[in-house]
């Protein structure tokens, strides 16, 4: 089955659309270890390196989708379209204004985007995208949630390296759904028979930019933290929630993005909050590493306020800067140390 | 019991013996490239001057950038903890620790009962480092050690806008261009780590006495770019280079 890639610093796209059209929906999430340098001729290399990865990837690799679709993101991702449109080759690269407010309005204008989508992919690849094959589309999103659900209770009980964790959830966005539940189910029992969580590791909530690639994971686990609670993309905002299986199935995808863990795209952003609140009263974590990317806007932005309330609210907290870069950095290895020894 | 720090920095490698809650000696050297050479150097000479054997020590602990390099280390604590437990052993109601050294700056509140409350450190940019005076020395043709009595003569600071070392390297060199005499831009070069280190400091709150440790507070002319800032005095070991080592060697005693 031909990918369709689509490129989102959220968890916006209902890739449900795309699968219902035959697709497999390929989530670009760039290669740290490839240098960035095709992008760096068509972006500054003051924005983010991560969204210069993922046009570099765009650039090199297009040809093997089937078509590409945008959402709404950060500023970052949602100037590059143009330069996507002259400079990444594809037949079919579609723009989804998935909307920054969560209101009654925002919710009405998202339906309209969504069916302006389905009949745009209906009319390009000539297929029909209708309810019954959206809903079955549904059902099966649904079941990689709740597996994914399961294997995340596992994190704050067994022993599951933190690089263990993000290769699933990279797998949830690239892989075929059928090949991804069977990996899911036989990764679930695999971690049901693991080791009790290591008495050595700190358990803390991860949270910031997005984490792309699994070395980045590996500065926690150096420093013997393990992220058992999150709100990333490539993460708990993809598998908290479920989409309804009844009813209209586009006003189902519509309801289900709005009750996700907000990304800091998304206004207000005390949004975001609602759901770091909920993790740390479900979850004994030890403490907070916000980690941002270097260059990373929004995440720049919201830092300060969301920091300060979660520090107001009594959590131990550190703040790291990463670099793009696959080498694991000693020096946020120690910062970290540091973090736990005060703990 | 005799306990001995060392503290391993990207410039400096700096050691610490102490009896009890005496310290007996202290030294400095560079760190160079080869860190596992720096740490015995150092730790050798330690020895032939003190007059100690190796099985006189009883608990020997690194800290610093290259503290895993320390084989001998008995344990590994990050300079955190290790600023901290020094620059308590010179001032016991301490509350706030400045840290200034060569890749990092660090700002740590202290609670009541001695313990760590909460940290910041500089972001993954060398503004606001050691290094940074270094790169602009350099840019200055002037020896670092002289930047204390050059700044000290500034009658007016320039104001040094660009947050990275790189940019704010070529905003020296074009005010060298325009003229601007060498006391002004040190001291603007100051003013300039003093607000990077304020903007962390206001993350976590400023609570008095406060303490500056590390190679960096020997420059009296950054001491008072902080202090105006701050609205307070800080205080200085005399030893304040050596505060991590100290407080490694504080540590190791238990
Ligand atoms: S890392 Fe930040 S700036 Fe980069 S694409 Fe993601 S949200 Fe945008």
């Amino acid at each position: 089955m031909r990918l369709f890639a689509y490129y989102d610093t959220g968890h916006e796209f209902s890739e449900e659309i795309v699968m219902a059209a035959g697709f497999t929906p390929y989530k670009i999430l760039g290669d740290v270890n490839v240098p960035n340098d095709p992008a760096d001729r068509y972006v500054h290399n003051y924005i983010c390196p991560f969204s210069r990865s993922c046009l570099t990837e765009g650039m090199a690799r297009s040809d093997e989708w089937a078509g590409i679709a945008f959402c709404h993101g950060c500023d970052t991702t949602n100037n590059q379209y143009d330069i996507w449109k002259h400079h990444v080759k594809t037949d079919f690269l579609y723009w989804i204004n998935t909307p920054a407010k969560n209101d009654a309005t925002a919710r009405a204008y998202h339906e309209h985007e969504l069916r302006r989508f389905i009949s745009h992919m209906e009319k390009h690849y000539r297929v029909d995208i209708t309810d019954d094959k959206l809903s079955e589309a549904i059902r099966t999103s649904n079941s990689v949630k709740r597996l994914m659900q399961e294997l995340a209770k596992l994190r704050p009980v067994k022993d599951i390296p933190n690089d263990a964790y993000h290769a699933i959830t990279r797998k949830c966005v690239q892989m075929h759904k059928d090949d991804l539940i069977a990996a899911l189910e036989k990764t679930l029992e695999e971690w049901k028979n693991r080791p009790a969580f290591p008495s050595d590791c700190l358990p803390v909530l991860l949270t910031g930019s997005d984490m792309t690639y699994p070395e980045g994971m590996d500065i926690l686990e150096a420093a013997k933290l393990r992220a058992v609670r999150d709100d990333l993309s490539l993460g708990e905002r993809y598998f908290a929630e479920t989409i309804s299986e009844e009813g209209d199935p586009v006003k189902a995808l519509v309801d289900y993005h709005a009750r996700i863990p907000m990304p800091p795209t998304k206004i207000p952003f005390e949004a975001r909050l609602v759901y770091l609140r909920k993790c740390l009263k479900e979850t004994n974590v030890k403490g907070i590493v916000y980690q941002i990317l270097k260059f990373c806007e929004p995440h720049g932005l919201d830092l300060p306020y969301m920091a300060g309330e979660l520090k107001k609210d009594g959590h131990r907290l550190i703040v790291i800067e990463r670099e793009y870069t696959p080498t694991i950095d000693q020096q946020l290895v120690s910062r970290l140390e540091s973090f736990r020894e005060i703990i | 019991m005799i306990t001995v720090g060392i503290d391993i920095g990207s410039i400096t490698t700096k050691i610490a013996l102490m009896e009890g809650k005496k310290l007996l000696y202290t030294d400095v050297s560079l760190s160079g490239y080869d860190m596992e050479k720096a740490w015995q150097a150092i730790y050798k000479k330690m020895l032939e001057r003190t007059g100690k054997k190796e099985s006189d020590i009883s608990f020997l602990v690194s800290t610093g950038y290259g503290r895993n390099n320390v084989s001998i280390s008995q344990k590994k604590i990050t300079e955190i903890s290790c600023h901290a437990a020094g620059a308590k052993y010179f001032f016991p109601k301490v509350k706030a620790v400045i840290d200034i050294g060569g890749q990092d700056s660090k700002f740590i509140r202290i609670d009541d009962t001695g313990s760590i409350l909460d940290f910041v450190m500089n972001d993954k940019c060398a503004a606001g480092t050691g290094r940074f005076l270094e790169v602009m020395a350099r840019a200055l043709h002037v020896e670092i050690d002289d930047f204390s009595t050059l700044s000290g003569k500034s009658k007016k600071p320039v104001t040094i806008s660009s947050m990275c070392t790189v940019f704010a390297e070529s905003e020296v060199i074009s005010l060298i261009a325009k003229g601007e005499n060498r006391e002004n831009i040190i001291a603007g070069i100051h003013d300039s780590i003093a607000s990077r280190m304020i903007s962390m400091m206001k993350r976590t709150g400023v609570a008095s006495p406060v303490v500056m440790t590390g190679g960096v507070s020997k420059n009296i002319g950054m001491r008072k770019a902080i202090e105006k800032k701050i609205g307070m005095t800080l205080n200085v070991p005399e030893q304040a280079q050596v505060c991590g080592a100290i407080g490694a060697a504080i540590l190791g005693s238990g």
